[in-house]
């Protein structure tokens, strides 16, 4: 097995264009017309994507490479033992996307020591993506550069004809801005501070204070509520998902299980067979709440609103919000690898980076230059992508923030 | 104990939309299996929906014509169940947020009262695939057949008013009317177009108690949703008189047997909203425009044949069932036939002409037009009526013109006083005998020789001239 790649593109760069030399790597949960989209699934086995992806149409307009598609978690996931970053560091690529379900691509990135990048929720096409909650889900991109970011992000966002549920906007040119640091204002959540460890919490002091350093008005913010984005998240994602994975059937493609005296049986059996433990403890859990519990599901979309209103409300007072990110729990140092397959551990190790699916706004991690495994969150309001990538920019120039 | 019923339907209308619901395959189910599938409706990995215009519209003017009210924002849901002719797991319906609500059907009931039958609401949903099963062979198969996956229906609710089968049936017949003249569908039970469940309880007289239901499939006619209501208000109040509790579940409608018989458990899966197709905000102005393409509605139209072309209520009501008799109808009073005239023709003649030959009032060659002209000549007395019935006939083998036809055949009905004379005479010589009862004052024998004398021109002479002529000459 290619320990970087799941599918590795066979044809040479060929493509003209304003991203001529660009090399993208991306997950096979992105259709690119004939690679196998299996989406770190065994229920996708032997799949081929029948058509292109917007985000792989678009980019291979601009003249982009395809360096190929990585190893992935199943679905997304969680990180559990996939792989993502691996490209980047081996020199395969310079820009990962990896689907952010509630921080991926952004605990993916403090862990490879690289940048990472959800941008707002409604910005980029989910068209060609073999997604799972659908409301929160969103392709994420990481890379060593800020400007590869940007560069991929220019491409891709914007309204799709295939894609109707992106809402009808004017989408941001994310152009490279200046930036005044005596004009803006970050708040630091302090409900995100409570769980660090001491290395971790000192390199996050240390990127506040650089920033203090540099002009910028820093205040300590709160998010009384805080506890709450994960459990609306692990409610309302795990009933998304449960229905997104009705169709990953095994049936019609994947594994058909032989053996079975009816339908409904082989049904049940290729099902069963396909999917790992970590997403049918997250599959039976959405089932539990469509099925036995949909009035704690109704009560978990009310709180969304609400939280997305809370959240509102505080991005009218401050600029950009500073948060930890903390790869593996907020207790531990430990590798990356080491997630639970139970949903809860998956849950508390993204405990400082769903709370952005949940509302959908853009959020960047700049890898830490003091800690491994530790980064800087910068999470601004929706639409704000181009500000959070000329901040990001700023603070890397400058060597604020301690990054 | 005496028991009543207590019904409530369910019908699913497939709009005659170009396209299917969230895709633009042609939305055409009878094609060769699965020859109209894409990626979306065959709800592959990756492909998105995404929601049809024309159905959007579609829908709405049919929610219009049934006084339905449009709501400003409706949504679609994940109906989620799990069966091979649904393999991504959901059905998208608009469980939660309906397209409309309210509404309702006039009827006139069995004893001639009008009577209203309530909508709840009315909602979009996407048809699912067909299954087809081949039992023969060593191993049976079954094979789906994506071609009206994602076909665009509606689902009419109506509020539990029925009481009796009747109703139900004019409901049914009230309804495709209404819906076909906004041309949303043809509203076929035979073909599919157009489906219905009941729900039944029953209930002693009186009381007002909503008892367990039992839901009723596969009617296949309005006469079969009558008849299988029928029987499972018979069957209903004869368990619950042995002292059976009715339990909820599914039966289906066995025309054959012509009986209702136990299917399955009735099941309702949970409903989510679905995060992928956006939320439909119709505007004020929106609506209005919809409601600006309504056509005159039949009830509305048949008050106007009434005042305006002096049509009988129940001519007027089953003319105006049928929008396309109704336009040609109007159409010949346009060319300027008089309208009991045009009445008549119409239903006696034209229709039984028309689907004596299997053809349709707008694909048959007699154009109103062409019929207003032989009807012209009927009323100027240039043919008799029996000559213009042969002409109609001839009508449909050849596109001349009916005058055309009536000079080239010698249909041309003789009034002239003097080519009749002749006849007369002869006839007046030949029946002497009859001549001398009319004489003797017995007026039957005018009839008879007025026949006489039409037999002798072949059918041509204008009975009225032959009579007055025949009175003359006999009267002196």
């Amino acid at each position: 097995m290619d320990p970087i790649f799941f599918h590795r593109n066979p044809d040479p760069a060929t493509a003209e264009g304003p991203r001529q030399g660009l090399r993208v790597a991306l997950q096979p949960n992105l259709a690119v017309a004939g690679w196998p989209m299996e989406a770190g699934s065994r229920a996708l086995a032997g799949y081929a994507a029948p058509e292109d992806a917007t985000i792989v149409r678009r980019l291979r307009a601009s003249g982009a490479h395809l360096s190929g598609s990585t190893h992935m978690s199943e679905f997304g996931l969680g990180l559990a033992g996939n792989g993502t970053g691996a490209a980047l560091r081996a020199g395969e690529a310079d820009v990962e996307l990896v689907l952010d379900l509630m921080g991926e691509s952004r605990l993916a990135a403090a862990g490879a020591a690289v940048c990472g990048f959800k941008p707002s929720y409604g910005l980029v096409s989910r068209f060609g993506l073999v997604g799972l909650i659908p409301s929160m889900e969103c392709c994420g991109i990481m890379s060593e550069s800020l400007g590869g970011i940007r560069a991929v992000l220019q491409v891709v966002a914007g309204q799709d004809g295939l894609d109707f549920s992106l809402p009808e906007e004017p989408v941001p040119d994310f152009a490279p801005e200046t930036v005044d640091p005596a004009r803006i204002t970050v708040g630091v959540v302090g409900e995100a501070q409570h769980d660090l460890g001491v290395t971790q919490e000192e390199a996050f002091r240390s990127a506040i204070d650089g920033m203090a350093g540099a002009g910028f008005a820093v205040r300590q913010v709160s998010l009384p509520e805080w506890p709450l984005f994960a459990l609306v998240h692990r409610i309302v994602g795990s009933v998304e998902a449960s229905s997104a994975a009705g169709r990953y059937d095994s049936v019609r493609y994947g594994r058909r299980a032989s053996g079975a005296k009816n339908w409904n049986e082989m049904y049940l059996l290729s099902r069963g067979a396909a999917f790992g433990t970590l997403l049918k403890s997250y599959l039976i859990q959405g089932a539990y709440f469509q099925f036995e519990r949909y009035g704690a599901f109704e009560d978990a979309c009310r709180i969304r609103a609400r939280l997305v209103g809370e959240m509102r409300r505080l991005m009218a007072e401050v600029d950009v919000l500073a948060l930890p990110a903390v790869v593996s729990g907020p207790r531990g140092g430990e590798a990356a690898d080491d997630a639970s397959d139970a949903p809860d551990g998956v849950y508390a190790q993204f405990a400082l980076t769903l709370f952005a699916n949940v509302t959908g706004q853009p959020a960047l991690c700049l890898p830490s230059t003091m800690a491994s495994h530790t980064g800087l969150q910068l999470v601004g309001p929706r639409l704000s992508d181009g500000r959070l990538l000329a901040l990001a920019e700023y603070l890397q120039k400058t060597g604020r923030g301690g990054n | 104990m005496e028991f009543e019923a207590v019904i409530g339907l369910e019908i699913h209308v497939e709009l005659n939309c170009t396209t299917k619901l969230f895709c633009d395959c042609p939305n055409r189910p009878g094609d060769d299996p699965n020859a109209n599938t894409c990626p979306t409706c065959l709800w592959l990995p990756g492909a998105m929906p995404r929601l049809s215009e024309q159905a959007l519209e579609k829908a709405s003017l049919l929610c219009l014509a049934l006084g339905a009210e449009l709501q400003p924002r409706s949504a679609f849901d994940q109906k989620v169940y799990y069966y091979p002719d649904l393999p991504k797991g959901y059905q998208l319906s608009q469980a939660h947020l309906p397209l409309a609500r309210g509404g309702g059907v006039d009827i006139i009931d069995e004893d001639g009262s009008p009577c209203r039958l309530r909508i709840h609401h009315v909602h979009m949903e996407e048809d699912v695939a067909k299954l087809v099963h081949e039992m023969e062979g060593r191993v049976p198969i079954s094979l789906v057949d994506f071609n009206r996956a994602g076909a665009p229906l509606v689902e009419i609710v109506t509020e539990p008013d029925f009481r009796a089968p009747y109703q139900a049936m004019e409901f049914l017949k009230a309804l495709r009317t209404q819906v076909r003249y906004v041309g949303a569908s043809e509203c076929s039970m035979e073909n599919g177009t157009m489906r219905c469940d009941a729900n039944i309880s029953v209930r002693p007289r009186g009381t007002t108690q909503m008892n367990t239901k039992v839901e009723v499939k596969n009617m296949n006619s309005v006469r079969h949703v009558g008849d299988a209501i029928a029987y499972e208000i018979e069957r209903q109040g004869a368990s619950v008189q042995a002292g059976e509790a009715v339990v909820l579940h599914t039966r289906l409608w066995d025309p054959d047997k012509k009986a209702t018989l136990p299917m399955r458990a009735k099941f309702e899966g949970p409903t989510v909203p679905d995060p992928s197709v956006s939320a439909i905000e119709l505007s004020r102005e929106w609506i209005e425009r919809m409601r600006a393409q309504l056509p005159e509605m039949p009830a509305a139209r048949a008050e106007r044949l009434v005042e305006q072309h002096g049509l009988t209520r129940d001519e007027a009501l089953s003319l105006s069932a049928d929008p396309e008799s109704a336009d040609f109808l109007e159409a010949l009073v346009a060319e300027g036939v008089a309208p009991r005239m045009a009445m008549h023709w119409l239903t006696t003649q034209l229709l039984p002409a028309v689907r004596e030959r299997r053809q349709g009032l707008g694909t048959s060659p007699v154009s109103p037009v062409r019929l207003a002209g032989l009807l012209h000549m009927l009323a100027k007395e240039e043919v008799n009526a029996k000559a213009a019935r042969d002409v109609l006939a001839q009508m449909f083998e050849s596109d001349r013109r009916p005058e055309a036809i009536v000079q080239a055949c010698g249909f041309s009905q003789i009034s002239d006083r003097g080519a009749l004379d002749d006849l007369i005479d002869q006839v007046i010589r030949g029946q002497e005998s009859a001549v001398a009862n009319y004489r003797a004052g017995q007026e039957k024998a005018l009839g008879f020789l007025v026949g006489q004398v039409m037999q002798a021109s072949r059918g041509k002479a204008n009975p009225k001239v032959i009579r007055e002529l025949l009175v003359e000459r006999l009267g002196a």
